[in-house]
């Protein structure tokens, strides 16, 4: 390294390190590759997220990175991968005097190298600026734009990995550039998978993040990693099981005190046989469907409360191949199918979202669903072991299925819709085939039946 | 969004970042490129 730092002297220029360790971190590093240029430490990668290196397009780093490099701390020693390749990359910019940007390369995979010619070429002072509307450059978009055209027909080929890829391609680096101090946020089922990577990036972002979760010992867990993680503090736990109306009146009582900017209502379950919940509910009808109803209702209050309400419905792509079913929604009398339990849910909740979107127009609150694509998540594992065993080789990672909820929960361009239904950050269809589509009286049973399942009952 | 003219996109809403260096002093990004060119570039690790 000491040989590019003369090579970019000898252009009249200098190198500047931005590391995300704390400065004692950066005293070693300096030291153990005889460093005399500028080292400069970010652990809350404020500098990371204004260069658009965090999360965005790519991921640049992995969200798990500072949390490795606090156990690192914790064990006393420094991260390993500093006898590795010192050269691997979050990002490379030449700036000039005057803010010119010359030169741009983000890190797409762990190991790859940006061209050291490319930059030392770039500090030359005829060097061409390159002009920026965002920090991502327009042949990519078009590039994205044009595989997505290929690949979106076949729809379900878009829900893998490749797909968040070609997908990622088209997002703007600047849209997850925001400071989301003063929202507090609230997901369910956040101790695993997309809900506890949904609150990992929004404390990132530094919300406020109340993780609403069934066992709170494992939502404890998750909120200190959550902390520790992301230097944020306002990271809580909020026990509450979503299949449990008692328990989702508890948690809205304590939680309808301050008001509520965003909501992510992500718990879900699939079990092998039919539950029945203390309500005479099924439990997955419960879990999705009944219970965020009854819990959006209550939080009304709170979210309008917001400027900037938000309320977000995970569903799955599985919604696409369901009707609406409002004949036996419980599972009174048809031989118990999980998997068909999960898409009837999955498509009321895409239909609940539209019902709640009317509800509150007018309102500050903007309602929307979305589905996460294939992520390769414990409930995925836990429930659908074949599926999984298939084709954990294209699953997306949890992170990746977060994303579009991370996007809709904190872009200010995410809140222009309401009762839309969006993958991978772009709004798209509720239907492929003409079989699954409700008619208007099925939506308002949909509306009669959440409210009747959900209402106080005298004891 | 608004663009300041003359600074890119990426150099502005970097200069009033202030980050310490190795030896806890604070140091404004947008001062190391005010008399010459840099090469900034953010590492995945330190240490």
């Amino acid at each position: 390294m000491r040989d590019e730092i003369s090579k970019i002297r000898a252009r009249g220029g200098e190198l500047v390190i931005v590391g995300n360790g704390a400065p004692n971190f950066a005293a070693a590093f300096r030291e153990d590759f005889e460093l005399d240029c500028p080292l400069l430490v970010d652990p809350e990668l404020r500098a990371y997220r204004a260069a658009g290196l965090r999360r965005g397009r790519v991921e640049a780093l992995s969200p798990r990175l500072p949390l490795n490099a606090l156990r690192a701390l914790r064990a006393g020693s420094r991260q390993t991968s500093v006898e590795g390749d010192p050269w691997q990359l979050g990002g490379v910019f030449v700036i000039r005097p005057g803010g010119d940007l010359t030169y741009q390369y983000v890190s797409r995979e762990a190991g790859d190298h940006a061209p050291v010619e490319q930059i030392l070429a770039a500090l030359d002072e005829n060097a061409e600026k390159i002009p920026e509307g965002s920090a991502t450059p327009r042949a990519q978009v078009w590039i994205g734009q044009a595989l997505s055209r290929l690949v979106d027909p076949f729809i379900l080929s878009s829900f893998d990995r490749t797909g968040f890829r070609i997908h990622s391609l088209t997002f703007q680096a600047e849209d997850l550039e925001v400071d989301l101090s003063g929202r507090r946020c609230l997901v369910t089922g956040a101790n695993s998978g997309i809900g506890y990577e949904t609150a990992l990036a929004l404390a990132d972002l530094g919300a406020e993040v109340v993780l609403l979760c069934r066992n709170r010992e494992r939502g404890d867990q998750a909120a200190q990693e959550i902390r520790e993680a992301t230097g944020n503090a306002k990271v809580f736990t909020e026990p509450v099981d979503m299949s449990d109306l008692g328990s989702i009146r508890a948690a809205a009582e304590r939680l309808s005190s301050g008001s509520v900017d965003v909501l992510v209502h992500n718990a879900g379950v699939l079990p092998d046989e039919r539950v029945e919940t203390g309500d005479g509910l099924e439990s997955v009808f419960a879990t999705h469907v009944a219970g965020p109803h009854l819990l959006t209702r209550l939080l009304r209050g709170s979210l309008e409360k917001s400027p900037d309400g938000r309320v977000i419905w995970v569903s799955s792509g599985g919604m696409y191949t369901r009707r609406l079913n409002l004949r036996d929604p419980n599972w009174n009398e048809r031989d118990y199918d999980g998997v068909i339990a999960y898409a009837e849910t999955k498509r009321a909740q895409v239909v609940l979202a539209e019902l709640w979107a009317e509800e509150l127009r007018g309102s500050a609150v903007v309602v929307n669903s979305m589905h996460p694509g294939w992520a390769d998540t414990p409930s995925v594992k836990s429930s659908l072991p074949r599926f999984h065993r298939v084709t954990k080789h294209i699953l997306r990672t949890p992170a990746e299925g977060a994303d579009s909820v991370v996007w809709m929960a904190a872009c200010p361009r995410a809140r222009r819709s309401t009762g839309r239904f969006f993958f991978d950050r772009k709004e798209r269809r509720t239907h492929l085939l003409s079989s699954t589509r409700e008619t208007e009286e099925d939506r308002r049973a949909l509306w009669n039946l959440c409210e009747s399942s959900t209402v106080e009952r005298s004891q | 969004m608004e663009r300041d003219a003359t600074s890119s996109g990426v150099a502005r809403r970097l200069s009033n970042i202030e980050l310490l260096d190795w030896q806890g002093v604070p140091q404004r990004l947008g001062t190391f490129w005010k008399e010459r060119p840099i090469v900034l570039v953010f590492i995945r690790h330190f240490g």
